[in-house]
């Protein structure tokens, strides 16, 4: 999937939402254009950036794919799955789908760590986690990179099952 | 878990870092382009200055933000704000509840409904429309997955528009975003 999709292409949340640009849904998106372009921009700057910062497009994939897993969302699941085979970091799929997992180095275990917290529990940030982080080797380009990773796949979460919900309406109205 | 309203303060707060900002004056180019930090706009806050360690992402991030939140027509912004404060209440952020929360009042002159919800939480007594835009807002940042078409029933009562309800999941969703990177960053400090 190209980042730099021309209007008429489906990007990554008509991808997700199994809409075309055309169709009533895709639209409405199209209402909102500057969102629709910065969020498939910010979706492109997040998940293959110019330079990675140390954190790599294989676990960028599976750091999502864990947010994914975490919010129980199938869909989304399925499509991180395949951006981490598709980068080449297979091995890293069973740790980062793994809720209960100790598999991984110790920096990888406290990248998963931040990814559940800030996933489920963001109240409970505090700056040990972030001094953390940068002691187990994340750069602070890479650490902010990480944050702004996981808010984004929630981010994507909600507006994909809010389309979802008007999708249905939708359905249910031409029945 | 959502914190309870009475530890929030509508207060002024500002927001501490955890991790030493970029400095202005040492920027990369594609950090000040990030920032849009020309000669004549030097005051640019903390929060940004964090976030342009990654000014790719920050690049993007900004004018989602603002087309979320200021697009034109649509959903009147009051409700907008109103999601993000549900939003901010779910997860816990203070800060971004009280910026929010001042942002509602100025537009719509109704400290009561801020009160309320300070003062009795998320189930406070509400106006039928402000009930209907907080219950959508709050369960959609807690448990998207969970949604129903059904949850779209109150909203569609107050007569919104398809644009508007997506208007109002792009605000939810930008605050679930905004939330996590505000909490995981920094904290809120009494200004």
């Amino acid at each position: 999937m190209s980042p730099m999709s021309t209007p008429d292409d489906p990007d990554v949340m008509d991808q997700l939402t199994g809409l075309a640009p055309d169709s009533r849904l895709g639209l409405l998106r199209r209402q909102r254009p500057d969102v629709v372009r910065h969020l498939q921009r910010s979706d492109a700057a997040i998940f293959t950036p110019p330079n990675d910062g140390g954190l790599s497009a294989p676990e960028r994939a599976a750091a999502a794919l864990r947010v994914a897993v975490l919010l129980r969302d199938a869909r989304l699941q399925e499509h991180y799955r395949a951006r981490v085979t598709e980068r080449g970091g297979s091995q890293l799929i069973a740790s980062a789908a793994d809720l209960a997992t100790t598999d991984g180095d110790p920096r990888w275990r406290t990248i998963l760590g931040h990814v559940d917290r800030l996933t489920t529990a963001p109240d409970s940030a505090q700056r040990e986690h972030i001094d953390a982080l940068l002691a187990s080797g994340l750069s602070p380009q890479a650490l902010i990179a990480l944050s702004q990773l996981v808010a984004y796949v929630n981010f994507q979460a909600r507006v994909r099952a809010g389309l979802r919900l008007l999708g249905a309406a939708h359905e249910q109205a031409d029945a | 878990m959502s914190k309870p309203m009475r530890d929030f303060t509508r207060g002024e707060l500002e927001w501490a870092p955890w991790i030493t900002p970029v400095d202005a004056d040492a920027a990369s180019q594609e950090q000040l382009q990030a920032l849009k930090i020309t000669p004549s706009n030097r005051a640019v806050g903390a929060y940004s200055l964090v976030l342009a360690h990654d000014p790719a992402s920050l690049a993007e991030r900004s004018p989602l933000y603002n087309g979320i939140m200021f697009g034109a027509r649509g959903l009147p912004r009051a409700d907008r704000e109103l999601g993000a404060v549900a939003t901010s209440q779910v997860n816990g952020c203070s800060y971004c509840a009280s910026v929010h929360a001042k942002r509602f009042v100025e537009l719509t002159k109704r400290p009561d409904v801020m009160e309320r919800l300070y003062g009795e939480g998320l189930q406070a007594a509400l106006e039928p429309r402000h009930r209907a835009v907080t219950d959508f807002s709050a369960k959609l940042a807690r448990d998207p997955v969970a949604m129903q078409d059904s949850d779209l029933a109150p909203l569609r009562a107050q007569g919104l528009t398809d644009l508007e309800i997506l208007d109002l999941v792009h605000a939810v969703a930008m605050f679930s975003w905004a939330n996590r990177l505000m909490q995981s960053l920094g904290e809120p400090v009494p200004a």
